[in-house]
């Protein structure tokens, strides 16, 4: 178990994490969800050990990360977000001291390891191409490699499948919800909606370095109200009567951002031509309409007030 | 249930890592083996060597006339300058890696800070002998050094000298913040050590403000012990006294800074 309580980082006068509480239990992949500058990063390098918290306390299986960093970094294995890897080896030779440093394994098991590895992410064949020549995506899956060959404890991976195709996308999750299933805790920061929710057991929404809420993807979209989102298109400059939709105890809350106006409510489609005719006798001209289920992308406007992204 | 991707047969249980020493002697072997990856460089140097002891030396040489076999006292000086010279580059790679963020990575490994900075000095100073040997044989070769006991005090020597520069790199590299000033700051240092010495010219010779600092110069106490070790078959006590202190000082406080860098300043 993880436990973050109350634990702060600040840079110079930047408060990068602010009073950060939560736990992420044993054998979960919990998805940090929030925009680029969110503190996601920072929160994990603290459970690395690489920056010292300024405020708070972190523990790492009963372990505080001051007071016993080694053997915190036992039990730890990150990918980061933009791969740091000796350009001038290659693949092969990325892992294998990967896996000399984070392993007790002998030569054979190591090498067995990183070959498996290398040919399910169908970098194999390039295994001696040196890091630094490889494009985007073969340099993001040899992170990634990284701790998916280590197989630690708790695995972190921040942003695992930026530059990534489709299918190897797909296969990153799928090596990523195995390394859970055999017993791994893990953490994957993320702003892709899709990537949080279909790969995360929970998912906490991180937004300037505090916490907005935490939970599993079902259970965040059920909190948010009403459970439905219906997302209008209004002509341009027009002012919204806003007070006309929430006369409704159906509409749980509305927002507009620009000409697009988001209405959270239920029983939309029974409501969807209540709110059209009261909208269209108030002079409002609308240009479209959208009822659709919540996803992560509402949960997250609807704590922080803005979009990811 | 289907089958895992990575099938982990051997060792499926979560892994853990090895002791605090073997990953020192890891960290150490990871700064040796980038020397590896570029062979030519090692050959390169070991002909403008060539070039310079054959050639400059052995023309300098036969111009100076009042000092008994200066071949030989420049061609042990050279070595033990080239060993310094190429000690500084591990403050080069440090600051490279925290600059690309590689640092970062390192630091999450799962070796203890001191350990790490050990590691890393001795990868510095071994990287720097393997180099510099090819040289030490030439030398050897040329001046018929054959004495095992001699051999031996002068590659103390060059080791000390090594990793106490070593050390001092280490310092720099994590005392200056700017890239800029961090070149400037490191060249100037690497002349005035190496240059400012009594490696490659006789104290008796040198300009009078060069000779206000040579004596205080640890390469000149290496230069000066090793040839006495090889030229006169004799102990230079004193010599390698100020070289164990010079490596004392500038390891504690490069360890000193690396690790307040890591554990309390830009990383804190």
């Amino acid at each position: 178990m993880i436990g973050f309580d109350k634990a702060g980082k600040r840079f110079g006068t930047l408060d990068a994490v602010k009073e950060f509480s939560m736990t992420i239990h044993d054998e979960e992949i919990l998805g940090l969800l929030g925009p680029n500058g969110a503190g996601k990063t920072t929160l994990m390098l603290m459970m690395g050990t690489v920056y010292r918290p300024t405020s708070g306390k972190i523990s790492v299986n009963g372990l505080d990360v001051v007071q016993h960093p080694n053997d915190v970094r036992k039990m730890i294995g990150i990918a980061f977000q933009d791969p740091r890897v000796d350009g001038i080896l290659g693949a092969f030779d990325v892992l294998n001291w990967h896996l000399k440093m984070t392993t007790n394994l002998d030569k054979v098991e190591r090498e067995d390891r990183v070959e498996k590895v290398l040919r399910a992410v169908d970098l194999w064949d390039a295994r001696n191409k040196r890091t630094w020549l490889m494009s985007g995506g073969m340099r993001k899956k040899v992170e990634d490699c990284k701790v998916l060959a280590q197989r630690p404890k708790i695995a972190v991976f921040d942003e695992p499948t930026a530059f990534l195709d489709v299918p190897s996308r797909l296969l990153m999750w799928k090596m990523i919800r195995e390394l859970r299933d055999e017993g791994s805790t893990v953490i994957v920061a993320t702003n892709m909606m899709d990537e949080a929710e279909r790969l995360s057991d929970r998912v906490a929404i991180v937004n300037l370095g505090k916490l907005v809420a935490i939970d599993t993807p079902e259970q965040l979209k059920g909190k948010t109200k009403g459970g439905e989102v219906l997302e209008l298109t209004v002509g341009n400059g027009q002012e919204f009567p806003r007070e006309c939709l929430t006369q409704f105890s159906e509409v749980q809350d509305v927002s507009q951002e620009n000409n697009k106006v988001t209405v959270y409510l239920s029983g939309g489609r029974l409501l969807l031509p209540k709110i059209v005719e009261t909208l269209t006798n108030r002079g409002v001209k609308i240009n479209s309409v959208h009822l659709k289920e919540v996803t992560l992308e509402d949960v997250f406007l609807n704590y922080t007030g803005h979009k990811l992204e | 249930m289907s089958s895992s991707t990575i099938q982990v047969t051997s060792s499926n249980e979560l892994s853990v890592p090895g002791s605090a020493s073997r990953l020192l002697i890891q960290m150490a072997r990871r700064d040796i083996a980038t020397l590896f990856r570029t062979p030519w460089i090692i050959i390169s140097r070991s002909l403008a060597f060539i070039i310079q002891l054959f050639v400059f030396a052995y023309l300098i040489s036969r111009l100076v006339v009042s000092y008994p076999n200066y071949f030989g006292y420049y061609a042990v000086g050279a070595v033990v300058s080239t060993v310094a010279s190429i000690s500084f580059i591990i403050g080069y790679d440090i600051f490279e890696e925290a600059e690309e963020g590689l640092l970062d990575y390192l630091l999450t490994l799962p070796i203890p800070r001191r350990e790490f900075i050990i590691g890393r000095s001795l990868g510095g100073a071994v990287r720097a002998m393997i180099y510099t040997i090819p040289m030490f044989v030439i030398v050897a070769v040329v001046e018929s050094f054959a004495n095992p006991i001699s051999i031996l005090a002068a590659l103390l020597d060059l080791f000390l000298i090594a990793f106490g520069v070593t050390g001092l790199s280490i310092t720099v590299a994590v005392s200056v913040r700017s890239a800029n000033r961090f070149d400037v700051v490191l060249a100037l240092l690497e002349l005035a050590v190496t240059r400012a010495s009594t490696a490659l010219y006789p104290f008796v010779a040198l300009p009078f403000y060069v000779q206000a600092l040579a004596p205080f110069s640890p390469v000149s106490f290496a230069a000066d012990s090793a040839r006495q070790a090889l030229m006169k078959s004799s102990l230079d006590v004193l010599g390698l006294a100020g070289l164990a202190a010079f490596v004392v000082i500038f390891l504690g406080l490069g360890a000193t800074f690396y690790f307040r860098r890591l554990e309390g300043g830009v990383y804190a």
